[in-house]
């Protein structure tokens, strides 16, 4: 796959994995490893990018005597996520425009 | 490994970027680690799911931009007694215009590198044109009636256009290995910026 596309669809998948609820790296990882396979490091990079984006705020919170970082979604993540959808639409018009004309 | 080597090791292993970026990167794979753990996995296992300190640092070197790795560098070290900073600037007329002149021939190599390049594409252009220019001379040949002429154009024509594609399949293979080679090296100067002395 194109790198661009994929890391724009990856940057997606992280924000949505934190859209419902605040989450943490291990977690973010384990809900995506259905769909893909995510690398920590991968991970790591996306996280920073998101947060330099301001798609995502990170807080650390004292869990079994050690501290945990836990991201949150930002509404400017929030309607990444929907300006995504719509893009996808689009593409998905395009996409069956296409392949009906090969089964002509 | 347990996680306390595998720690330390990164550590190591990312000395020269910011101590900031290392300390984050540290805290953010450990606190992995100790979730693997929580979720069932022994130490051992929970630090082999990461990956080898390798991979990682062979991860990260690829997406820290060489600027930052230099402006690291270029941070005094507070060791540094007056006596070294006085020498750093006694001896400034000295290694000075020896590091610019060293990076002036790195670079002068390097345009001539390319130079050469360009000059192999000059001969392909040459062959090119030489090869169109042998239909109108054939043309010419024929109209003041000698064949054998139009012929031997015809000829010299085929050959010089193939001759002008074997050159330029073989010169973009070389402007290609040369693109890889500069991609290599500047991976080799950042590698150099990273990891602790031996």
């Amino acid at each position: 796959m194109d790198n661009q596309l994929k890391r724009g669809l990856l940057d997606v998948c992280v924000l949505a994995a934190i859209k419902n609820e605040d989450s943490y790296g291990y977690r973010i990882i384990k809900d995506m490893k259905p769909y893909l396979e995510l690398s920590e490091s991968t991970l790591y990079t996306i996280l920073k990018r998101l947060e330099a984006a301001n798609m995502l705020t990170v807080r650390s919170i004292e869990h079994e005597g050690r501290l945990r970082k836990y991201y949150h979604i930002t509404p400017l993540g929030l309607s990444r996520i929907a300006e995504f959808k719509a893009d996808w639409e689009e593409i998905l018009s395009i996409y069956r425009f296409i392949t009906k004309e090969e089964e002509a | 490994m347990t996680k306390q080597e595998f720690t330390q090791e990164l550590r190591n292993r990312l000395t020269g970027m910011p101590p900031g970026d290392i300390e984050e990167r540290v805290s953010y794979y450990s606190e992995m680690i100790d979730d693997r753990m929580e979720d069932g996995l022994s130490e051992e296992d929970a630090v082999e799911g990461i990956g080898t300190v390798d991979s990682i640092v062979e991860h990260i070197m690829s997406e820290v931009p060489l600027t930052k790795l230099v402006r690291e560098k270029a941070k005094p070290a507070k060791k540094h007694g007056a006596g070294w900073i006085a020498l750093v600037i006694l001896g400034a007329p000295l290694w000075l215009p020896l590091l610019i002149a060293a990076f002036a021939v790195v670079f002068a190599l390097y345009i001539a590198l390319w130079s050469v390049m360009i000059a192999f594409y000059a001969v392909v252009l040459a062959l090119a044109v030489g090869a169109v220019v042998t239909l109108p001379a054939a043309g010419i040949y024929l109209s003041s009636g000698n064949p054998a002429g139009s012929l031997f154009s015809v000829g010299a024509g085929l050959i010089l256009a193939g001759l002008a594609i074997l050159f330029f399949i073989g010169c973009n293979a070389m402007a290609g290995g040369i693109v890889k080679l500069t991609g290599r090296a500047l991976f080799g100067i950042k590698r150099s910026f990273i990891g602790k002395e031996a």
